[in-house]
Protein backbone atom coordinates (compact mmCIF):
# COMPACT_ATOMS: atom_id res chain seq x y z
CA UNK A 1 0.00 0.00 0.00
CA UNK A 2 2.98 2.16 1.15
CA UNK A 3 4.68 1.46 -2.03
CA UNK A 4 1.10 3.17 -4.32
CA UNK A 5 1.50 6.38 -2.41
CA UNK A 6 5.04 6.33 -2.86
CA UNK A 7 4.73 6.27 -6.49
CA UNK A 8 1.89 8.93 -6.47
CA UNK A 9 4.56 11.21 -4.73
CA UNK A 10 6.96 10.38 -7.03
CA UNK A 11 4.44 11.58 -10.25
CA UNK A 12 3.43 14.23 -9.04
CA UNK A 13 6.89 15.47 -8.69
CA UNK A 14 7.19 14.87 -12.36
CA UNK A 15 5.20 18.01 -13.31
CA UNK A 16 7.94 20.79 -13.60
CA UNK A 17 6.40 23.27 -11.28
CA UNK A 18 5.57 21.13 -8.86
CA UNK A 19 8.71 21.72 -5.86
CA UNK A 20 7.31 19.86 -2.91
CA UNK A 21 4.19 16.90 -2.22
CA UNK A 22 3.17 15.82 1.74
CA UNK A 23 0.55 13.58 2.74
CA UNK A 24 -0.49 13.69 6.51
CA UNK A 25 -3.23 12.22 8.62
CA UNK A 26 -5.63 14.49 10.69
CA UNK A 27 -2.87 14.41 13.37
CA UNK A 28 -0.49 16.02 11.27
CA UNK A 29 1.27 12.58 11.11
CA UNK A 30 3.81 12.35 7.84
CA UNK A 31 2.48 10.00 5.71
CA UNK A 32 4.86 10.64 2.51
CA UNK A 33 6.65 13.70 1.34
CA UNK A 34 8.96 15.10 -1.33
CA UNK A 35 10.67 17.91 -1.79
CA UNK A 36 10.18 21.15 -0.41
CA UNK A 37 7.70 19.75 2.13
CA UNK A 38 8.94 17.78 5.10
CA UNK A 39 7.93 16.37 8.65
CA UNK A 40 7.73 19.74 9.87
CA UNK A 41 5.17 20.96 7.87
CA UNK A 42 2.45 18.15 8.47
CA UNK A 43 0.91 19.54 11.71
CA UNK A 44 0.38 22.95 9.97
CA UNK A 45 -0.85 21.65 6.90
CA UNK A 46 -3.57 19.46 8.34
CA UNK A 47 -4.65 22.26 11.00
CA UNK A 48 -5.03 24.56 8.31
CA UNK A 49 -7.42 22.01 6.41
CA UNK A 50 -9.34 21.69 9.27
CA UNK A 51 -9.75 25.12 9.98
CA UNK A 52 -10.91 25.79 6.70
CA UNK A 53 -13.66 23.00 6.90
CA UNK A 54 -15.54 25.09 9.38
CA UNK A 55 -15.67 27.99 6.95
CA UNK A 56 -18.14 25.50 4.99
CA UNK A 57 -21.88 25.49 5.63
CA UNK A 58 -21.99 21.93 4.48
CA UNK A 59 -19.52 19.63 6.62
CA UNK A 60 -19.18 17.06 3.45
CA UNK A 61 -17.82 20.19 1.38
CA UNK A 62 -13.71 20.09 1.32
CA UNK A 63 -12.55 23.75 0.80
CA UNK A 64 -8.77 24.34 -0.85
CA UNK A 65 -6.36 26.52 0.82
CA UNK A 66 -3.65 28.35 -0.67
CA UNK A 67 -0.89 30.16 0.20
CA UNK A 68 0.49 32.75 -1.92
CA UNK A 69 3.94 33.77 -1.21
CA UNK A 70 7.38 34.99 -3.26
CA UNK A 71 8.36 31.09 -3.51
CA UNK A 72 5.27 29.90 -5.26
CA UNK A 73 2.08 28.38 -3.87
CA UNK A 74 1.38 25.78 -1.35
CA UNK A 75 -2.16 24.20 -2.05
CA UNK A 76 -3.85 22.05 0.82
CA UNK A 77 -6.93 19.80 0.31
CA UNK A 78 -8.35 16.98 2.76
CA UNK A 79 -9.90 13.91 1.00
CA UNK A 80 -11.30 11.66 3.57
CA UNK A 81 -9.11 11.46 6.43
CA UNK A 82 -5.92 12.14 4.70
CA UNK A 83 -4.73 15.66 3.64
CA UNK A 84 -3.08 16.33 0.80
CA UNK A 85 -0.15 19.40 0.28
CA UNK A 86 1.63 20.64 -2.80
CA UNK A 87 4.24 23.54 -3.22
CA UNK A 88 3.73 24.60 -6.41
CA UNK A 89 6.05 27.56 -7.89
CA UNK A 90 4.82 29.96 -10.56
CA UNK A 91 6.70 30.51 -13.64
CA UNK B 1 -14.77 53.75 7.86
CA UNK B 2 -13.49 54.18 4.20
CA UNK B 3 -9.78 54.54 5.46
CA UNK B 4 -10.46 51.17 7.24
CA UNK B 5 -12.09 49.76 4.63
CA UNK B 6 -8.92 50.74 1.89
CA UNK B 7 -11.43 50.14 -1.30
CA UNK B 8 -12.60 46.55 -0.11
CA UNK B 9 -16.00 47.58 -1.06
CA UNK B 10 -14.85 48.53 -4.94
CA UNK B 11 -13.81 45.10 -5.56
CA UNK B 12 -15.57 43.90 -8.67
CA UNK B 13 -17.84 40.70 -8.11
CA UNK B 14 -17.20 40.71 -3.97
CA UNK B 15 -20.06 39.10 -2.43
CA UNK B 16 -18.95 40.84 1.34
CA UNK B 17 -16.12 41.43 2.86
CA UNK B 18 -14.29 41.58 6.58
CA UNK B 19 -11.49 43.75 8.30
CA UNK B 20 -10.40 42.06 11.54
CA UNK B 21 -8.28 43.02 14.46
CA UNK B 22 -6.68 41.07 17.32
CA UNK B 23 -9.36 42.63 19.00
CA UNK B 24 -12.35 41.80 16.56
CA UNK B 25 -13.88 42.76 13.81
CA UNK B 26 -13.74 46.70 12.65
CA UNK B 27 -15.65 46.68 9.78
CA UNK B 28 -17.99 43.81 7.91
CA UNK B 29 -20.30 43.93 4.61
CA UNK B 30 -22.32 41.81 2.51
CA UNK B 31 -22.57 37.75 2.97
CA UNK B 32 -19.62 38.77 5.94
CA UNK B 33 -21.51 41.37 7.59
CA UNK B 34 -21.24 40.99 11.56
CA UNK B 35 -19.87 37.39 10.47
CA UNK B 36 -17.94 36.84 13.88
CA UNK B 37 -17.80 32.92 12.94
CA UNK B 38 -16.11 33.08 9.45
CA UNK B 39 -13.92 36.25 11.17
CA UNK B 40 -12.84 34.36 14.09
CA UNK B 41 -11.76 31.21 12.08
CA UNK B 42 -9.95 33.30 9.38
CA UNK B 43 -8.13 34.34 12.36
CA UNK B 44 -7.04 30.99 13.36
CA UNK B 45 -5.94 30.60 10.28
CA UNK B 46 -3.66 33.67 9.85
CA UNK B 47 -1.95 32.24 13.07
CA UNK B 48 -1.88 28.97 12.13
CA UNK B 49 -0.83 29.83 8.44
CA UNK B 50 2.43 31.93 10.15
CA UNK B 51 3.62 29.29 11.58
CA UNK B 52 4.12 27.95 7.93
CA UNK B 53 7.99 28.18 7.18
CA UNK B 54 9.84 26.62 4.46
CA UNK B 55 13.48 25.59 5.78
CA UNK B 56 16.35 28.43 4.47
CA UNK B 57 13.48 30.70 2.76
CA UNK B 58 12.20 32.03 5.84
CA UNK B 59 13.96 35.54 5.24
CA UNK B 60 13.56 35.82 1.45
CA UNK B 61 9.52 34.83 1.92
CA UNK B 62 9.32 38.41 3.40
CA UNK B 63 9.59 41.53 0.49
CA UNK B 64 10.73 44.59 2.01
CA UNK B 65 8.65 46.57 4.30
CA UNK B 66 6.09 44.00 4.23
CA UNK B 67 4.81 42.22 7.50
CA UNK B 68 6.14 39.73 8.84
CA UNK B 69 3.80 36.76 7.66
CA UNK B 70 5.59 34.18 5.60
CA UNK B 71 2.43 34.75 2.75
CA UNK B 72 1.43 37.37 0.20
CA UNK B 73 -1.91 35.92 -0.06
CA UNK B 74 -3.93 33.14 1.99
CA UNK B 75 -7.35 31.66 -0.19
CA UNK B 76 -9.83 29.47 0.82
CA UNK B 77 -11.59 28.12 -2.07
CA UNK B 78 -14.78 26.16 -2.38
CA UNK B 79 -18.50 27.70 -3.76
CA UNK B 80 -17.17 30.97 -2.98
CA UNK B 81 -13.50 32.30 -2.47
CA UNK B 82 -12.12 34.03 0.67
CA UNK B 83 -8.75 36.07 -0.15
CA UNK B 84 -6.99 37.08 2.77
CA UNK B 85 -4.80 39.27 3.38
CA UNK B 86 -2.51 41.24 6.18
CA UNK B 87 -1.39 44.38 6.76
CA UNK B 88 -0.50 46.29 9.65
CA UNK B 89 -2.49 44.90 12.51
CA UNK B 90 -5.29 44.47 10.39
CA UNK B 91 -6.30 41.00 8.27
CA UNK B 92 -8.31 42.01 5.41
CA UNK B 93 -10.81 39.41 3.91
CA UNK B 94 -12.93 39.18 0.60
CA UNK B 95 -16.13 36.75 -0.62
CA UNK B 96 -15.90 36.43 -4.06
CA UNK B 97 -17.65 34.28 -6.53
CA UNK B 98 -15.43 31.63 -7.50
CA UNK B 99 -15.56 31.52 -11.50
CA UNK B 100 -15.96 27.69 -12.15
CA UNK B 101 -13.15 27.15 -15.77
Amino acid sequence: MESTLEQHLDDTMKNPAVVGVLCTDQQGHNLGCRGSLSDEHGGVVSVLAKQAAALTRDLTDTPTVCLESESGNILVRSHGTITIAVHKITS
Amino acid sequence: TAALTAGLDRIPDQLGYLVISEDGVLASAGELENDEHTASVIMQMVRTANRFRLSGSADHFRSPGSEDVPFKRMSVLEDFVLAVTVSGQKVFVVKRQHAHP
